[in-house]
């Protein structure tokens, strides 16, 4: 669980805030979407989630206990952050090494930490690579890698920040995938993204951000139907919404993958003939 | 970690020290520079960074200088405490130490007010060869990115449970590996790129460079340039007069 109340940030020595007045509280087995423009505070956002950044004012709780009480690794254990970049993260002689780094760090035994490396590397298809070095991988698998990386220590919340820039469309829906079988394990995941396509296939609870307000906080049907929050965010609607509101009321409600939109079609062709 | 880039960094600021020209800005920087160097008494020093300070406040950078200077204080006590061991007497030690504070605050008046682009006009006035120039102006205009860069890497490793601050010195040192080897690839694969991205844009293909601002005294850039001039010989003669 984790619990906003109140936040207020700014950077030292900066002027403004970067987030004002930010309240929300995050429960287990939750798929949550953070979108908004350039700037507009996602990252600083979740950089509070596990203590990187503390609030100027108010308060962030990760089950129950404020982030300014414990250390960064204290609470990484349980919220694991992904960052956009693997090239700030990446620096192990070998792939293997690079997810075992964390749980090192978190202390697990040697047993323990084989088995879960050997599972991550294998769950994302990189277990032939365990012996190369990191940064001889392509792009996109590094990205895997970073992910690999932190879903090895089995935290309860997974943030991914934009995972899905430089992927191609497998690994997107591969992706997709893996956050849904994380949800039905109770875990909760938290992902920043511009890509709308990717943000409606996953039907989270969709959260979004203007100049460090959260202007709007709903499931994302109900989102993607407010016209005008949508315009102040500078969001296009998802093209599944969008054929949905043209060929409305025939079809009683927008699909939520290509599939669906098929049969739905297919259903709405037969019922012309 | 960001505030060591503030009191390095140039930030668009305006003052009546950041409008004068660059080469000026750097002959006042360069003789308090030369002036740190050849003093020797405590009351010189006093002089000296009184006149610093003031440099500092008119040129409202004052608070980045202090920043700067409050850096560089680990190396000054070092530096105090290494001629204290070695034998030197005490107000010895502290003239090494105001010198080494004078210096660094001298050479930051002219970084802290002046762009990596006057940077870039002035060592053209210069008629340094433009490689070097370039090579010099990047690597200054790179710190922050470079900085910047630092913060991301010490939040991913961090995030994965990375105590910098945890264990003994040697445990401490080894602690900056996960930090340092990602900023040294993606330094080298930043210049590598941009590299390339100068040569698709055809640089050093025309031999005679050609420059869209040219620096041009004005009249209170001679002002500066004489009153600079004025207070650097009235100095040396009170010293030396003190000496007598
Ligand atoms: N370390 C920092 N110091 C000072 N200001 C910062 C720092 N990091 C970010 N900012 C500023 O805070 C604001 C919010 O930045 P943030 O990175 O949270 O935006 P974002 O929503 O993640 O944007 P993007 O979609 O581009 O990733 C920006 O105006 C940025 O300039
Ligand atoms: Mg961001």
């Amino acid at each position: 669980m984790i619990e906003v109340e109140s936040l207020y940030f700014k950077y030292p020595l900066a002027n403004d805030y970067v987030l004002k007045n930010i309240s929300l509280k995050i429960g287990l087995g939750e798929v949550v979407g953070i979108m908004g423009g350039n700037g507009s505070g996602k990252t600083t956002l979740i950089k509070h989630f596990n203590g990187l950044l503390k609030p100027t004012k108010g308060f962030v709780k990760v089950f129950g206990k404020d982030t300014r009480k414990e250390s960064v690794a204290y609470f990484s254990k349980k919220v694991g952050l992904v960052f956009q970049n693997p090239g700030h993260q990446i620096f192990s002689d070998t792939v293997w090494n690079e997810v075992a780094f964390a749980l090192k760090n978190f202390g697990f035994e040697e047993e323990i930490i084989n088995k879960r490396v050997k599972w991550a590397l294998e769950f994302f298809n990189l277990i032939q690579y365990k012996d190369m070095s990191p940064l001889l991988l392509s792009g996109g698998e590094k990205k895997r890698l970073c992910l690999a990386s932190v879903l090895a220590w089995n935290p309860d919340f997974i943030i991914l920040d934009e995972p899905t820039v430089g992927q191609d469309f497998l690994q997107k829906e591969k992706l997709i995938e893996i956050i849904k079988m994380l949800v039905t394990q109770n875990k909760t995941v938290i992902v920043v993204s511009h890509d709308v396509e990717f943000i409606w296939l996953l039907q989270p609870r969709l959260i979004l951000i203007s100049n460090g307000i959260i202007v709007k906080d709903g499931d994302c049907r109900s989102v993607f139907k407010d016209d005008s929050v949508l315009e102040k965010c500078g969001i296009t609607k998802p093209q599944l919404v969008e054929l949905y509101e043209e060929l409305y009321p025939l079809i009683e409600r927008p699909p939520v993958d290509i599939v669906e939109a098929r049969s739905m079609m297919l259903k709405l062709l037969r019922g012309l003939k | 970690m960001f505030w060591l880039a503030e009191g390095l960094v140039y930030r668009r600021q305006e003052s009546i020290i950041h409008s004068l020209d660059p080469r000026v800005k750097l002959i006042i920087s360069l003789s308090l520079f030369l002036l740190s160097l050849f003093s020797s008494t405590i009351f010189e020093f006093i002089i000296l960074l009184s006149a610093i300070f003031l440099l500092g406040v008119l040129s409202k950078v004052l608070r980045r200088m202090i920043k700067t200077i409050t850096f560089s204080l680990t190396f000054v006590i070092m530096i105090f405490a290494i001629n204290l061991l070695v034998g030197y007497d005490l107000i010895f030690s502290i003239i090494i130490s105001l010198r080494f504070i004078a210096i660094i605050s001298s050479s930051s008046i002219f970084f802290l007010t002046s762009s990596p682009d006057e940077l870039d006009l002035v060592m053209r006035s210069l008629h340094l060869p433009y490689d070097l120039i370039f090579a010099f102006v990047t690597a200054v205009r790179f710190v922050p990115v470079i900085l910047l860069d630092a913060v991301q890497i010490i939040d991913s490793q961090r995030s994965r449970g990375l105590e910098i601050e945890k264990g003994n010195i040697f445990k401490r040192i080894r602690n900056y590996i996960p930090v340092l080897i990602p900023l040294i690839v993606q330094s080298i694969i930043r210049s590598e790129e941009l590299a390339e991205a100068m040569e698709s844009r055809a640089y050093g293909f025309s031999k005679k460079r050609t420059s869209y601002y040219t620096l041009h005294f004005k009249r209170k850039d001679y002002f500066v340039l004489c009153l600079n001039l004025t207070l650097v010989v009235l100095f040396i003669l009170l010293i030396h007069l003190f000496h007598l």
